[in-house]
């Protein structure tokens, strides 16, 4: 396979996965923002989605304040921020486009068609019950494209190619978010267990789709500690950073074996995973949890550079 | 390195034990520069084998059945990925802090030879970690011979030392009670060997230990070869001695003799 194609299609999969995100932060943020202001505290909810979107300081060279109407823009719409909604489903597409033989009938269909619905939306939403909808269906494009690409692709370097996109992303995303709310909640003088600690909390699990699962694992309240062991060292949570992992040895694993031959990439993943898998929670808040994932993140950059080194150019 | 193994411990009873309780150390964990691509385990009776990890981190089955048993058959295969990480061995599953590896056990308590060995060497290095290790390492290689014939007489580290003979668990035994004399946190390690000179057919898993160099971390120590573990070392379970990291251990019920045998395959 080409360079360029595996590039396209390992791209493809990173922006459908960081549309998709984006859509659970913004929808998870407008839940917040609806809930009484003695439930979740005076702090600005739409500053911290910013944050955790990873694109803080573009923000705040475009705006003078994050409220509503400019984060939903910038997050969602924005022409001129490369990580809106509307420039992840364009760059897919595009990608998409290029490796088209590649893709099945209905990977192409997917991405294709949200493309062009995106362009109803092109003037912003009418109304909150709109942008609802329109969260809604960024994630339901996202599921399907991902359903699609599960139950169609044949399963070769192609396929593998855009899983370790979509888990460099997911990974990517999974601790920028705990990292971010980790900090703006842990100096709370609310009390653990107050309201605002379960408003917050129940809604970074509903960002990464994970309050029933929650709840099916440690059958108890949302605790802050468990809510991070959950979404860094539980294999069984396919959100978790172990999870994510896994999932990329075994894919690189399987580029290498197709190909013959193994390198840097796959060393570092198996690394990396060796790592999450001995790590116990309490090891980790011990040396912290805002190095643990700062030193996570920065990882997972090197791996996906590794990845581009190795195939992509 | 891609290292496959083939593992199968039989235990045959006669006439059957009436029960069977076994803890089966036959798993490797991930580590920096190991990752087990697959791993299963097999147990011949129907019985109940659950996962669980030991005080050390080792990742356990614990197999027990409770009906007539004339035969148990365990087999263990897999494949494992190494990378040569020069004798260091970082990324592994800690439980404890290194302190507790200078705790002696019987297997590993100094007598005055081994404490003699263990002035000697320290005095000729300057007690810097790593020269020490590295001289007691080849020391025991040259001075205790390697004889197979010793499998099964279970020994000390000091009777193997005077008797200067033993096989790899008896040598990393002495290795242990020198490095523990020193300061030096020293642990038991059983796993794989990859043989240099092709032969894949083993009649016994290999053995090593462990030791925590300050700056580097642990270092793997093969006295029996005398080289710093490599990517053809597979590492499974540690402990403090050759029974903390046994790859089986356990109890029957009945009276009844008890005949062992065991196969390993370790190949690329």
């Amino acid at each position: 396979m080409l360079s360029r194609t595996a590039d396209n299609l390992y791209w493809l999969a990173r922006y459908v996965e960081r549309a998709e995100y984006l859509a659970r932060i913004l929808d998870a943020t407008l839940r917040l923002t609806a809930l009484p202001l003695a439930y979740v505290g005076a702090g600005n909810e739409w500053q911290s989605a910013v944050a955790t979107a990873g694109c803080a300081d573009a923000f705040a060279a475009a705006y003078p304040e994050a409220n509503e109407d400019t984060v939903t823009h910038f997050l969602a719409f924005s022409p001129a921020n490369p990580s809106s909604i509307r420039c992840c489903l364009e760059s897919a597409r595009v990608n998409a486009r290029a490796v088209r033989t590649a893709l099945t009938v209905e990977m192409w269909d997917t991405i294709n068609g949200a493309w062009l619905e995106l362009k109803k939306w092109s003037d912003g939403p009418s109304s909150r019950q709109d942008f609802s909808s329109f969260l809604r269906w960024v994630i339901e494009s996202s599921l399907r494209f991902d359903g699609s690409a599960y139950r169609t692709m044949l399963r070769n370097d192609a396929y593998w190619f855009s899983r370790l996109g979509l888990y460099i992303e997911r990974a990517d995303n999974t601790a920028r978010i705990l990292d971010v709310k980790y900090h703006l909640l842990l100096p709370a003088i609310e009390p653990v267990g107050g309201p605002l600690d379960y408003f917050q909390w129940a809604s970074i699990l509903r960002s990464v789709s994970a309050l029933t699962a929650y709840h099916w694992v440690y059958r108890e309240n949302v605790k802050p500690w468990l809510v991070a062991e959950l979404l860094i060292l539980r294999d069984e949570m396919p959100r978790s950073l172990a999870s994510c992992y896994e999932n990329l040895v075994q894919n690189a694993d399987r580029i290498a074996r197709a190909y013959g031959r193994q390198g840097l990439a796959q060393r570092q993943a198996r690394t990396i995973r060796a790592r999450l898998e001995n790590s116990r929670i309490e090891q980790i808040f011990q040396e912290g949890l805002h190095e643990f994932l700062n030193d996570f993140i920065k990882d997972n950059n090197q791996f996906g550079a590794a990845v581009t080194q190795q195939y992509l150019v | 390195m891609r290292i496959s193994i083939a593992h199968s411990t039989v235990y045959r009873y006669e006439p059957p034990a009436n029960g069977a309780v076994q803890v089966l150390r036959l798993t490797p964990r991930n580590h920096d520069s190991q990752y087990v691509a697959r791993w299963r385990i097999d147990v011949s009776p129907d019985a109940q084998l659950a996962m669980r990890e030991d005080a050390f981190g080792n990742i356990t089955h614990v197999f027990s059945a409770a009906r007539p048993l004339p035969e148990i058959r365990v087999d263990v295969d897999g494949e494992v990925e190494t990378q040569d990480g020069n004798g260091v061995v970082r990324g592994t599953a800690e439980r404890f802090p290194q302190s507790l590896f200078l705790r002696d056990t019987d297997l590993t308590r100094a007598d005055a030879a081994i404490r003699a060995l263990a002035e000697e060497i320290g005095t000729a290095n300057g007690c810097i970690p790593l020269d020490s290790l590295h001289a007691l390492m080849r020391r025991l290689h040259d001075e205790i011979a390697y004889d197979t014939a010793l499998t099964n007489t279970p020994m000390s580290a000091a009777e193997a030392f005077a008797l200067k003979r033993g096989v790899c668990r008896d040598l990393t035994h002495a290795f242990i009670a020198v490095a523990r004399c020193l300061g030096i946190p020293a642990r038991y390690v059983a796993g794989y060997l990859q043989l240099a000179d092709g032969i894949t057919e083993q009649e016994a898993g290999h053995a090593w230990a462990e030791a925590f160099v300050p700056d580097l971390g642990w270092v793997g120590f093969d006295p029996a070869n005398a080289i710093c573990q490599t990517d053809a070392y597979v590492r499974v379970a540690v402990g403090l001695d050759s029974l903390g990291a046994a790859p089986v251990r356990g109890a029957r019920y009945g009276i009844s003799a008890e005949s062992l045998e065991v196969a390993i395959k370790v190949g690329q």
